[in-house]
Parts: structure tokens; C-alpha cells; sequence
């Protein structure tokens, strides 16, 4: 019940909003529910006529009643549905769309926590579930509430004692109700606990299908999934014997009080006591019996549909109460149109949220304005973790790192990431045109104004204006799913004019010219050096190739700088990390000339 | 013909009719004949006792209550009470039956499409992502279950009350029954035609809300670059319009809907009605008696909810049945034919004399991945294989162990092809240890075994030198042991088999040196007098091999011994001396 109280809390805000739908909704339920009453009257009157010997006129009169009742709950139940049931689609519309902002607001240790998937499944099927218990849940119990209001009401103003037999048998329900929900409760959750168990089991053995045949274990697989199908069937069947019963049992009370009415009601007929319990009364009786089957029903409906859609408002309270490690401060300092690109780390500490360990051990370093400035280091060393505090990706200790003199963290987020121009190694390109995708920060603009000579400078600047010249329709070639497949550098130097479209102070460069040859990040590299507002750039990589031209390299090393100085001076240290790097580099491109080479030969 | 790896099952089905499908699943019932006639026994008697009960309701007040007949009274409500106990009784019964069959069809057709999955060939499996292939063993098959306990036995027994309703009708007054009745066509015309628009509506709220998701799924992948470039208002609002389509689309189901109830409403008021006059006239002027009047009463209500129940559960029916055709589908994808035993035997006399006669394959028709490639190892003796990544080196052995065809060419085994062992006899006696070590959830002895369940003191004897312990609990992909155990309890799992032949694909990779020299002590003591195939991209395991080929590009390009191919000076030569200053 608390729990109940709770969940209707959460929803409290999509109810309100739509009250006056939910209002009309409730009034046309209620004529539909009231009308109700009428229908076994008239059965009753025209009963009573016809053994009183009446003339066929009121037959008719009677006749035309019911068709007038039917035709006024037929525009009633057209209300309800098209107001209540609308108003949980609407609130489902609501929930979506509030679902989607609030992880608009989440940062990236949100996403890097939480799998795509998942979160896709709370916004399809756990939403679903709530709409369901909005809509069909909560009509169908007001439904049966607003049975229990006037049914019994107009049993009893046709004769009480009647009312009173064929209610007998009632109080069984609630208790038949109460006993059975917990006991339901329980079963359910065991199924859907031995299911994910099956589902786990043949996720994994469909992503270990190559182990499984290379070792011809597929019949012992299938025994251990046919055995957790097994227990999932039986576990199914367990729940199924205390639910199967429930609506039956619910049709047997009501029945049972058609059943006292048949015979106590038949006897005091019979026995002529009570003038007012005519034919016509017990007519009237069988029929409302009759109609207090579906209330009845209606309450398992919807306390399966509440079962349903509770799991999920946990689901989705869980992610409503998440914050953003990363905001704005209450007053973020305003800064001039562009920085001069001033870079200070004083004694940066960094670990992801929720790890353990540092991943950045104190970083001391000032980039000047207009330099630029390469990191190198081993996989795990920091490289990626130090780049991506610019643009404040991830939450930053105050007093660790400012850009011109001022705390990164007073910055507004906005300004600062219009500043920090940064690429990221994985690339990721939305299924749009290549020139939404290069505008994607310039886009007001480039509407405003209907120029793309920006797009067209920038794609130019990462050397894959050319790359898109040739496509087939140029710059309004769809990338994507249903567009064409680019190849990965082609792809690495459309987010680096993404990135410089919107003509970035500082340019953030992580590993994002790995997969373009060489030659091509030579003249990249060559340009940007010549870019208008050019100023300050951060490069990290792998390759020497793109860091030998850098003004200053640093070395990290589990998280703290090791060397630093240029290509010449770092390359005269024969016992430094970089000149490790360096050989390497220089043997790996001896061995994969001889293999091209060799390739040719044969 | 084209090989079988290039069936495509998502463009197969949508070119496939499938008329089948609902005999198909009726097939699949009738495998249970005791619960199904049980079942349809128990429909049969409820519904009975249910057209029955308004009649004898009706025949009581002629026959005891308007006669005033006390003790036929007394007589015919213990009838009635009866009636009513075996109905609900029956009614119970049928709905366990029936969620017995459904419950035990499911199971059926879970195994079955589980154990279709096991025997695709490994082709398939590149083109079909695992996620995709997950949804027909859980999603589909859920949706078929729930046909089951949304009440199909319910659904029956309405059909069959309807037709039972109808009949009773006409036998007891042909006249008033065909009154009664008569707005019963409009009515089902006016069903079919709202049912239809339904279905039209429901697509295109489904394409609306797919539409809606794909949107939000690539914005939550892409959310660094929305945030990096503020993009959050415009990509927010162009989601809402998304979902708003969507609500707009689902709208024009709610109408259809709210049609739908309110002329089954109508229908049943004027059908009633009708009965009042007609029925009425006919009682006043003693045509019929009042009891049967009032019978048909009962009767008209009975004969409007079953429809109404229908036309609510109708749509948990057809996605059900479309989900039922999807694992139909399943049930026709080609598979390898090979012994499905439950423990596949090792061939025994394999001497392991392999032969790579002109081997041409590529995994798509077009890019070659190993080009004309010869070499011959003899029994018993240990061949390296190196080259650089995407030189071919995995796939060479992926052909070994018949997991894909050569398109040209052929491998000989002992001096047989390949192609005539059986798939699960060979690999059951070659010991491969994979490259990417795929572990299960559960312990290090259910690794081993597979879970076949058997454990035996010999792989335990491994374990130990190896230095594992076989209780271990191992989490999702063995995610709690370093890179270096998973590949000892690959190895360890390997061994089970008691190989013939191993093949070691960088069996030794990621694993520190400690291990590793466990490691080569075990395989050392094991394959005496047995071939061995060592893949590595360290150059330094493959060393001390007899016979070392170098691969690039899908090419032998170099062979020979350690020795003589540094002396080359070439590809072999130059790859290690990389490695080497990679330390």
C-alpha cells in the first residue's frame, strides 16, 4: 500500500496536469455506470405489464427506453475512452519526453556507467507499462468503484432482503483478493527471475557460440537450457494455480448469488408475503447480479496492471533522481568573445566517478597561447582522461585547472565548450547529411544566414573536403545506417571539421588522426597550423608522426608527466619513454613497407 | 549454389509467406494430445453448464415460481447450484490446461529454436549479431506464451458460448432467436471494418514510435557531441516532435477503439429492444411463455460480452501469432548436419598428419582472406604460424575446425578430407584454445565440463598444475579473473577432450610469465607425439617450433626455422626485431 501511495506520487504531476480531461472522463463513467440501473428497471416493467395483462403501447414505450439508455451509454463510453485513455497516452507522451530531457542533462560518467540499451528499454517498455496503469489500470478500478456505488443502491431500493441474499456470498472476495495478491506477488517476481535467468543463458552462449561448437559442447548447452525452460514452465505453472482461480472464483460468488436469488427470492414469490417482490423485482435481480460479475473482474485487471507498472516507476524514479556531476556554477563568471587560449593545470588529480583509483597523479603544466602541445604515453597513462577535463566532460576539482587564469569550473559550460573546440577519438556521426553534420555547431547560423562557405572552409581545413566533393551528392550525402559507409579516417576528419566549424580558441585533438594516412595528417596538421583565429592546440597520439611538430611534447606516464621538451631535445634522452616510442615507430613502418612491398611482389 | 553462410535470415523472411503459421502452431499443440482434449473436454462441459443456466433460470419461473410449485423449486435451484459448480469447476480446469499447454508448447518451441540456434553454421552467426538472434529465444517467444494466458482458452469458450447462445436461440423460439439476431451481421461488418482500420492505425504507430527511438538511441550513443557542441534544445526538440507524431498516431487507435465498444453497445440496446417488443407482444398474447422470454434476456447479454472480450484481446492475438511466425522461421533456417549425440567422440586412431592443398577462402565472395596457400605439417610435429593482424592466421585455423568451408581447394586430415568427418566428432578432437577466451557464469569446473556435469580427477590433476582451483565462481564472461587465468581455464577446458591435435591461437598473449611457464610444462608433458598448431603474434612463443610459416596477406610467404628465417632477413626478421622493441 505504501508502496502504491508512493507510485501515485510520482504519477500526481501527470494526473493534475490533465484534470480536466480526467474529469470529464470520470463524468461520462459515471453516466455510463449509473445508466446501468436503468436497463434491469425496464426488464422489470415490461416483466410486471406483461403478467398484469398491460396493452402492447407500453411495451413499445419500454422498448424505445432501452434503445434511448443504449444509446446514451454508447456516447458515454465514447467519452471515457477518448478522455480517460487519452489522458494516459498523453501522460505517456509527457513521461517520454521528460525521460529524454532529463537525460539530455546527465553527464558522461552517466552514460559511461549505464548501457544504451537499457536505458532504451525504460523509455519503450517501462513507460509502456506505466501508460497501462494510467489508462487501463485506473479506469477499470474507478469502473468497478463507481459498480460498487449504484448497483447495490438500486438493489436495495427494489427490496433490500433480496440485496441482501444475493449479496451473501460477497465477503469472500476481498479476502479471496488479499490472500491471493501477496501469494501472486511472490510467484510472479520468481518467474520473471528464473526468465532473465534463461535469457542470460542464451546471451551467453549465442556471444560464446564459436567456444561452444569449437568444443562440440552444443548438446550440453541445450540440456542446460532446456532444464531452466524447464523450471521457468514450472515455476510458471506454480503461479498459474493460485492466478487461473481467481477469476473464476470471482464469477462463482456472484453466481452463488444468483443461485439464493433463484430459490429464497422463487419462495417468498411463491408464498405471495411481499407484494412488492414481483416477477418483474427478480427479473431485475438475475440482471444486476449478472452485472456485478465485470466490477468484480475488473479489480484483478487492474491490480495486474499495477503489479506490472510497479517495477518499472521504481526503474524510472531511479534514473529521475540521478543529478549531472557536471553544471554550471549559480553564477558563472561571463567571459570575453574569445580567449586568448591560456592553459594552466596546477597539480591536477583526476579518477573516473565511481573508481578507485587516481587516474591523473598530479599534472603540472602552463600552455602558452597559440602553442601547440602533443601528449604521448602507453595505453592507460591519462592521455584521454587529461583531454577530456577541457571541454569539462567530467567534473573538475576547483583550483586545478583554469584557462585564462579563470577556473574552469566558473565558466559557463556553454561559452567554455564554444572555446574548447575538442575531438574525441571514438568517432561518432549522426545519420544526417554531411553538411548537418559539419554545421552541427554552426547550424543557427548557417540557416540564418544560408552560407556554407563555413562548412565548406572547415571540411577544407581537415583535408576532407575533396572526400566529399567526390560522393554522390556531395555535401547532401546521408552518412548512417541507410547512408553511405565512410572509412574510418574519412570519418575522423569530418568530426575535426565539426570541430573547427565552429572556429574553436583551442582545438582538443585526441587521437583523432589515427586512421588517416600519413601524408593526409601531414598537410591536416600543416593547415591548422595557418588557420584563421588559430590559436592554442592540445594533439594526443600514438603515432610520432603527429607529434613530432609540436612545439612542446609531454610524456605521461601512469598519470603524470615524465618527459617534456620538443621532438629534438626529448629524442636525445636514449633512456627516456620516447625514444622507446620512437624506435618502435620506426621499425613498425620499416615492417609494414616490406609488407606492402612484399605484397606487390607476389 | 551459393554457400550456405550467405543466407541472410532477415531478407529471407520477409520474402517468405507464411500461410502456415497458425497450422504450424496448432501442430505444435496437438504434440500434447492428453492436456488438449482434457482441455477441450472441460471447454465443452463449461460452456454447456453456461447456456444451460439462463434457460433453466427462465424454465424455473414457468415450471415452480408463476405455478407456485414450492418443492419443484427447491428441486430445480439445486440443479441451478450444480450447473454453477461444475461450470466454474470446468472453467478452472480449462485455464490450468490450458496454461499447461501453452506453458509446455512454449517449452517445446524454445528448445527447439535454442537448439537450432546451436546448429547454424558459425557464417551465420557473423551476420547476425547475437542481440538480434536473443530476441527469438525470449522476446517472441514470451509474446507466444502470452496467446496462452491472456486466456486462449477463454477466447474458445467465447466462441464457442456465441455459437452455443445462437443455437439456443433458435431452438427455443426460431421466430424471436432470428429477431434477436438480426443486427448481428451489421454488427460483425461494422467489427471486421473498425478492426481493419486498427490494424492500419497500429502500424503506423508502430513505425512512428520506432521512428522515436532510433532518434533518442542515436542521440544517448552520440550525447558527448550534443553536450560538446550545446545542441541539447534543438535535438530535445526535434525528439518531442518524434513523440508527439507518435502520440498523435496512437490517438487514431484510441478513436478507432472508442468506436468499436460503443457500437457493440448500440447493437446489443437495439437487439434488446427488439426482443422487448417483439418477445413482449408474443408473451402477452401467449405465444411464448414469460420464462422463455425472460431466458432470452439472459441470453442476449450472454451472446454480447464474449464479443466484446474478443475484440479487447484481439491484439495480444495477432502479435502472438506474428511472433509465432518468426520462430516458425527460425525452425526453417538451414542448418550443419552433423551427430547430435550428447558427447561427441573424439575420432580415436587420428594420427594428426594435416595437408593445406591450394586453399582459397574468403568470408564474403569477393575479398580473398587466405590466397592459394600450401604447406603440409606431419604427425606429431609443432608448425608456428605468425604474421601481422588480418594476415589470415585465424582463419586458417576457423577452416581447420570446419567452422567455414574453403572455396577452393582442400584440406586433408590423415590424408582424407576434411569435409568427410563429421563437424562435432573433429572438433571434439582437436583442442583449440581461442584467441578471445569466451568463459561462462558459473565455476571453473563447469567451464571445463561444459556443464555436461561429469568431472573427472585428470582435469583436475591439470587445474592444479596450472595453478586453479575448480570451485571458483566466475562472474558474467569470467570478468573476475585476469586475462591470464581465463586463458588456463581455456586451456584446462582444451584438454578435457584429450586432443589429438592442439591449436593454440596466442594461447599465451595476455598471460604473465609464471603462467606461462606452467603453462608450456603442461602442453610440453601433453603433446608428446602429438601436432601442434601455435598462432602468436609474440614472436618469442613460436620460437622454439620445428617449422614456423609466415603469413601476410593471406599469402606463405616465408617457412622454415627460427634460424633460417632471421638469416632471410625478411618479414619474419623485421616483425621481430618490432616486437623486440616493443620489449
Amino acid at each position: 500500500m505504501k508502496r502504491f501511495l508512493q507510485d501515485t506520487f510520482f504519477l500526481r504531476h501527470y494526473l493534475w496536469k490533465y484534470r480536466r480531461l480526467i474529469t470529464i472522463g470520470l463524468l461520462t463513467l459515471i453516466t455510463v455506470d449509473g445508466l446501468e440501473i436503468i436497463p434491469p428497471i425496464i426488464l422489470k416493467n415490461a416483466v410486471d405489464s406483461i403478467t398484469a395483462g398491460a396493452d402492447a403501447s407500453a411495451l413499445a414505450w419500454l422498448a424505445l427506453a432501452y434503445i434511448a439508455v443504449a444509446l446514451c451509454q454508447s456516447v458515454c463510453r465514447y467519452g471515457w475512452r477518448m478522455y480517460l485513455i487519452r489522458t494516459s497516452m498523453l501522460a505517456s507522451r509527457d513521461l517520454r519526453d521528460r525521460f529524454s530531457r532529463h537525460l539530455f542533462g546527465l553527464s558522461s560518467s552517466f552514460f559511461d556507467r549505464r548501457r544504451i540499451g537499457d536505458l532504451m528499454l525504460l523509455a519503450t517498455s517501462d513507460i509502456e507499462a506505466v501508460r497501462m496503469m494510467i489508462g487501463a489500470g485506473i479506469l477499470t478500478l474507478a469502473d468497478a468503484l463507481f459498480y460498487f456505488l449504484f448497483i447495490p443502491v438500486a438493489m436495495y431500493l427494489l427490496s433490500p432482503e433480496l440485496m441482501l441474499l444475493a449479496f451473501i456470498p460477497l465477503p469472500i472476495i476481498p479476502w479471496l483478493v488479499m490472500r491471493n495478491e501477496k501469494e501472486i506477488h511472490l510467484r510472479f517476481a520468481r518467474v520473471q527471475e528464473s526468465l532473465s535467468r534463461l535469457s542470460a543463458l542464451a546471451q551467453e552462449n549465442l556471444s560464446g557460440i564459436r567456444v561452444v561448437k569449437g568444443l562440440a559442447g552444443e548438446q550440453a548447452q541445450l540440456r542446460r537450457f532446456r532444464d531452466l525452460g524447464e523450471e521457468c514452465s514450472r515455476l510458471s505453472m506454480h503461479l498459474a494455480r493460485v492466478q487461473t482461480a481467481f477469476g473464476p472464483l470471482l464469477d462463482f460468488t456472484m453466481s452463488m448469488g444468483l443461485a439464493f436469488l433463484l430459490y429464497f427470492g422463487g419462495r417468498r414469490i411463491i408464498g405471495g408475503a411481499d407484494d412488492a417482490l414481483t416477477l418483474g423485482v427478480f427479473v431485475a435481480f438475475q440482471r444486476y447480479i449478472q452485472q456485478m460479475v465485470w466490477p468484480m473482474a475488473a479489480v484483478g485487471i487492474s491490480l495486474s496492471h499495477y503489479r506490472r507498472s510497479a517495477t518499472s516507476t521504481g526503474r524510472l524514479q531511479e534514473i529521475f533522481s540521478e543529478t549531472s556531476d557536471v553544471r554550471d556554477v549559480p553564477n558563472p563568471i561571463v567571459q570575453a568573445a574569445r580567449t586568448r587560449g591560456c592553459i594552466e593545470f596546477r597539480n591536477l588529480h583526476f579518477r573516473h566517478p565511481g573508481a578507485t583509483a587516481d587516474v591523473l597523479k598530479g599534472i603540472n603544466l602552463t600552455v602558452k597561447p597559440g602553442e601547440r602541445i602533443a601528449f604521448v604515453g602507453m595505453v592507460g597513462a591519462g592521455k584521454s582522461a587529461l583531454l577530456s577535463l577541457l571541454p569539462r566532460l567530467y567534473p573538475v576539482a576547483r583550483g586545478t585547472l583554469f584557462i585564462d587564469g579563470v577556473d574552469i569550473n566558473d565558466w559557463p559550460l556553454e561559452d567554455l565548450r564554444r572555446q574548447v573546440g575538442y575531438v574525441s577519438q571514438d568517432v561518432f556521426l549522426f545519420s544526417e547529411s554531411v553538411v548537418e553534420n559539419v554545421a552541427f555547431g554552426i547550424q543557427d547560423w548557417v540557416e540564418r544566414s544560408g552560407e556554407t562557405s563555413a562548412v565548406h572552409e572547415a571540411a577544407e581545413l581537415a583535408g576532407v573536403h575533396e572526400d566529399v566533393m567526390g560522393m554522390v551528392s556531395s555535401y547532401d550525402t546521408r552518412l548512417g545506417e541507410r547512408g553511405v559507409n565512410l572509412s574510418g579516417g574519412q570519418k575522423q576528419r569530418l568530426t575535426i571539421a565539426r570541430a573547427l566549424a565552429r572556429q574553436p580558441a583551442i582545438l582538443v585533438l585526441d587521437d583523432a588522426l589515427s586512421s588517416v594516412d600519413i601524408q593526409t595528417e601531414e598537410r591536416i596538421l600543416k593547415s591548422l597550423r595557418e588557420r584563421p583565429h588559430r590559436n592554442t592546440e592540445i594533439i594526443a597520439a600514438h603515432r610520432i608522426s603527429t607529434i613530432q611538430d609540436a612545439d612542446r611534447i609531454a610524456v605521461l606516464e601512469d598519470g603524470r608527466i615524465a618527459q617534456l621538451g620538443t621532438h629534438a631535445e626529448l629524442i636525445t634522452d636514449r633512456s627516456g619513454l620516447y625514444w622507446r616510442f620512437y624506435e618502435q615507430q620506426r621499425l613498425r613502418e620499416d615492417l609494414e613497407r616490406y609488407m606492402d612491398l612484399d605484397q606487390e611482389l607476389s | 549454389m551459393k554457400p550456405p553462410h550467405h543466407f541472410d535470415f532477415e531478407e529471407a523472411e520477409s520474402r517468405m509467406a507464411h500461410p502456415g503459421t497458425a497450422r504450424r502452431l496448432f501442430n505444435a499443440m496437438f504434440q500434447h494430445p492428453a492436456i488438449l482434449t482434457l482441455g477441450c473436454t472441460l471447454i465443452l462441459v463449461g460452456t454447456a453448464a453456461a447456456l444451460v443456466e439462463p434457460w433453466l433460470f427462465g424454465f424455473a419461473i414457468d415450471q415452480a415460481i408463476v405455478p407456485k410449485n414450492s418443492a419443484r423449486l427447491v428441486q430445480l435451484a439445486m440443479v441451478f447450484l450444480a450447473l454453477i459448480i461444475i461450470r466454474v469447476a470446468a472453467t478452472i480446469g480449462d485455464a490450468y490446461l490450458f496454461e499447461a499447454l501453452g506453458q509446455a508448447v512454449t517449452q517445446d518451441l524454445r528448445v527447439a529454436v535454442f537448439s537450432r540456434l546451436q546448429r547454424l553454421p558459425l557464417a551465420f552467426y557473423d551476420k547476425n549479431p547475437a542481440g538480434r538472434l536473443l530476441t527469438r529465444v525470449t522476446n517472441d517467444i514470451t509474446a507466444l506464451a502470452d496467446i496462452f494466458s491472456a486466456g486462449f482458452a477463454t477466447m474458445v469458450s467465447n466462441a464457442l458460448l456465441v455459437a452455443g447462445v445462437l443455437i439456443m436461440l433458435v431452438v427455443l423460439s426460431p421466430q424471436l432467436g432470428l429477431i434477436t439476431v438480426s443486427v448481428f451481421p451489421l454488427m460483425a461488418a461494422a467489427t471486421v471494418h473498425f478492426s481493419r482500420q486498427l490494424a492500419r492505425s497500429y502500424r503506423e504507430a508502430r513505425s512512428r514510435l520506432s521512428a522515436f527511438n532510433a532518434y533518442l538511441a542515436e542521440n544517448l550513443m552520440g550525447m558527448r557531441v550534443v553536450h560538446l557542441f550545446s545542441r541539447q534544445k534543438v535535438h530535445l526538440q526535434r525528439l518531442s516532435r518524434l513523440n508527439q507524431r507518435y502520440a498523435d498516431a496512437q490517438m487514431s487507435t484510441i478513436r478507432t477503439y472508442a468506436f468499436l465498444q460503443p457500437t457493440i453497445t448500440t447493437a446489443a440496446g437495439v437487439s434488446m429492444a427488439l426482443l422487448l417488443w417483439f418477445g413482449g407482444n408474443d408473451a402477452l398474447a401467449g405465444r411464448i411463455q414469460l420464462g422463455v422470454l425472460i431466458s432470452f434476456f439472459a441470453y442476449t447479454l450472454a451472446l454480447f460480452r464474449p464479443l466484446r472480450e474478443i475484440a479487447d484481446k484481439w491484439n495480444i492475438f495477432l502479435s502472438g501469432l506474428a511472433a509465432a511466425e518468426r520462430i516458425f522461421s527460425v525452425l526453417d533456417w538451414p542448418t550443419e548436419e552433423d551427430s547430435t549425440e550428447a558427447q561427441a567422440t573424439p575420432y580415436p586412431d587420428l594420427k594428426g598428419h594435416i595437408i593445406f592443398d591450394n586453399v582459397w577462402f574468403a568470408y564474403d565472395d569477393e575479398r580473398w582472406v587466405l590466397r592459394n596457400l600450401s604447406f603440409e605439417i606431419p604427425a606429431g610435429t609443432r608448425l608456428g604460424i605468425v604474421g601481422h593482424t588480418g594476415s589470415g592466421k585465424t582463419t586458417l585455423i576457423s577452416l581447420l575446425m570446419r567452422f567455414y568451408e574453403p572455396q577452393k581447394g582442400r584440406i586433408l586430415l590423415d590424408g582424407k578430407d576434411l569435409r568427410e568427418y563429421d563437424r562435432r566428432r573433429l572438433r571434439a578432437s582437436l583442442g583449440l584454445v581461442q584467441q578471445d577466451v569466451f568463459l561462462f557464469s558459473g565455476s571453473v569446473a563447469e567451464n571445463i565440463s561444459l556443464f555436461s556435469g561429469k568431472s573427472d580427477t585428470a582435469s583436475t590433476t591439470v587445474l592444479e598444475k596450472l595453478g586453479l582451483s575448480d570451485g571458483k565462481l566466475l562472474s558474467e564472461r569470467g570478468g573476475n579473473l585476469s586475462m591470464g587465468e581465463r586463458q588456463l581455464v581455456a586451456f584446462a577446458r582444451a584438454h578435457e577432450s584429450r586432443p589429438r591435435i592442439w591449436i593454440l591461437d596466442e594461447p599465451t598473449s595476455s598471460i604473465d610469465s609464471e603462467s606461462e611457464l606452467r603453462l608450456e610444462r603442461v602442453l610440453n608433458a601433453e603433446a608428446i607425439g602429438k601436432t601442434v598448431i601455435m598462432i602468436a603474434h609474440r614472436l618469442a612463443t613460436t620460437r622454439a617450433c620445428g617449422q614456423i610459416i609466415v603469413l601476410n596477406k593471406g599469402q606463405l610467404v616465408e617457412a622454415g626455422g627460427h634460424a633460417g628465417l632471421m638469416s632471410r632477413n625478411g618479414l619474419y626478421a623485421r616483425l621481430f626485431r618490432y616486437q623486440q622493441s616493443l620489449g
